[in-house]
């Protein structure tokens, strides 16, 4: 045995369409476009291998086998291609792939593509795709969507933490708050708690302004390492960590429904892999699909003390300007969550701060970033850390 | 999709979950391997029909097939014996609907699959008095 130097890995381009309402564009046509911007200026660039990141094209699009269809598509045929599927955290779980390949020699190169087409289906339908996230046996069988069961650990999260409406509330505010500068956001209002007390119920307690909206998105990343793109270091972030981690299915199985495992194990590993300590921490993109699971994900990764994730956002802790800003886009309530798409719009986000591309949004002097993305009720956790490329 | 519930029939007419055979650990839905000690002895045993609410939810927009039954109720409710279950909470006044409330297992219809209509049952509990 003797040692291999291991090649730094990096995030040399991002692109992605924005988020919301795409009528004219298929799966396949969204997941093209921002593939060719992630490619622009790679132009004689061969990814070594291309990695989808999807949760529900079946029944989204009557389509599978998107990574040889994708390939294809880009005139890339011949190279390795294929799906990478944990409900949500799809985008996340398909960079982790690509990262490790890289990481571990390998290959060079791979271009990392999340891409999700929901809105051509019925609301119902979108609930029906979603909902394949959790048990089709006892939990799908006695009618729960998966908002239902984010419902039911909102309820427990206010009544054992005394967390109240307002409070509730702070993170959707602060998401769309964020939103109003971001180009690819899908809703760029910004909103009172007022309007997220008012909205309508979907599972009480949760009601519409405490859920991610549905919408259509890609976003594509080109991870490489020294040998894949050369030496340039200009415009590229550094992944210095990742980790996946999954914990009991559902969350009715888990001894404290409050306690998110898979993502304190998964931030955990990725920050000391990473050697970043908390303090260090400049900003994080987190998987907030639903308010409560935005406050119990800052718990897990010891950004807030238990019960503390709502009360710590409504007093600024995590807005711009603080020490560590959240959601810099608009997170999932405000930026989108086109599912399998998410993980990959965290990444790029996190690159374009790190690569002071980040215009209005940009967080001053950003040095590492860290992104969340979560499947299920924190099911599966992909998360990883990043810092600028030196 | 029919047959799928066909094949745990006794799990929704009996609430029939597991034994851990090596500590005792008892669990609804079942296990493969106990999460308490990890042992892979594990035998089906029908669980308590008695048990408290956990928590609760209104759900006002419910997956196809349920529409019919919405707005209705859904609770993590942990039985008896320690075991927990996502369950509907049917017949039962809105405001006995809460956090520690007793409840008790039943059976009705759950859904109505397909063109032929085809019925499954299965359990549902009631707040007890």
């Amino acid at each position: 045995m003797y040692a291999v130097a291991r090649s730094k890995v990096y995030v040399t381009s991002v692109g992605f369409t924005p988020v919301g309402d795409h009528w004219e564009q298929s799966l396949l046509d969204l997941a093209v476009e921002a593939s060719r911007k992630a490619l622009k200026g790679w132009r004689n660039l061969k990814p070594d291998q291309i990695i989808v990141g999807n949760m529900f094209s079946s029944l989204g699009a009557g389509q599978e086998h998107l990574g040889a269809l994708l390939a294809s598509a880009l005139g890339l045929a011949g190279v390795p291609a294929y799906k990478v599927e944990a409900a949500c955290a799809s985008g996340g779980s398909a960079f982790n792939v690509g990262y490790s390949l890289v990481k571990s020699g390998a290959i060079d190169s791979a271009l990392v593509v999340g891409v999700e087409k929901m809105r051509d289906l019925e609301p119902e339908e979108v609930s029906q795709a979603l909902a394949m996230a959790e048990s089709s046996e006892y939990t799908q069988f006695v009618g729960a969507t998966f908002a239902a069961l984010n419902g039911l650990l909102a309820r427990y999260y206010m009544e054992q933490m005394e967390v109240s409406r307002d409070e509730l509330s702070s993170i959707p505010v602060l998401d769309h708050a964020n939103a109003v500068t971001a180009a690819h956001a899908q809703f760029r209002k910004a909103i009172t708690p007022e309007v997220v007390s008012r909205s309508s119920l979907i599972a009480d307690p949760l009601r519409l302004f405490d859920c991610a909206p549905v919408g259509d998105g890609a976003a594509a990343v080109l991870i490489t390492n020294d040998n894949g793109v050369g030496s340039s270091r200009k415009k590229m972030a550094e992944v210095l960590g990742g980790r996946v981690a999954t914990s009991e299915f559902s969350i009715y199985e888990r001894d404290d429904m409050l306690e998110f495992k898979a993502t304190r194990e998964a931030f955990k590993a990725a920050m000391t892999q990473a050697g970043v300590p908390l303090s260090k921490l400049s900003l994080a993109e987190l998987h907030d699909a639903f308010s409560v699971v935005g406050a119990l994900s800052l718990e897990a990764m010891g950004l807030s003390k238990k019960g503390l994730g709502s009360k710590d956002a409504k007093s600024g802790k995590f807005s711009p300007g603080a020490k560590t800003p959240i959601n810099t886009f608009g997170g999932l309530k405000a930026r989108g969550h086109p599912v399998g798409a998410t993980g990959i719009y965290q990444i790029a986000e996190a690159y374009l701060q790190l690569t002071d591309q980040a215009g209005a949004n940009q967080v001053e002097g950003a040095e590492f970033a860290a992104t969340q993305n979560i499947g299920g009720v924190d099911t599966t956790s992909a998360v990883h850390v990043f810092g600028r490329a030196s | 999709m029919a047959i799928q519930h066909w094949r745990v029939r006794d799990r929704y007419y009996r609430l029939m979950g597991s034994k851990c055979m090596n500590c005792g650990a008892e669990y609804f839905p079942p296990v493969y391997r106990c999460r308490s000690c990890g042992s892979e002895k594990i035998k089906d045993k029908d669980m308590p029909r008695t048990g408290k609410i956990v928590t609760y939810t209104h759900l006002h927009e419910p997956l196809p097939g349920f529409e019919a039954q919405a707005p209705f109720y859904l609770a993590v409710v942990k039985l008896d014996n320690g075991a927990r279950v996502l369950t509907q909470i049917v017949d039962s006044p809105d405001d006995s609907i809460r956090t520690g409330a007793k409840v008790v297992a039943t059976v009705r219809r759950a859904r109505v699959d397909g063109e032929s209509g085809q019925i499954t049952y299965g359990y549902k509990f009631v707040v007890a008095y």
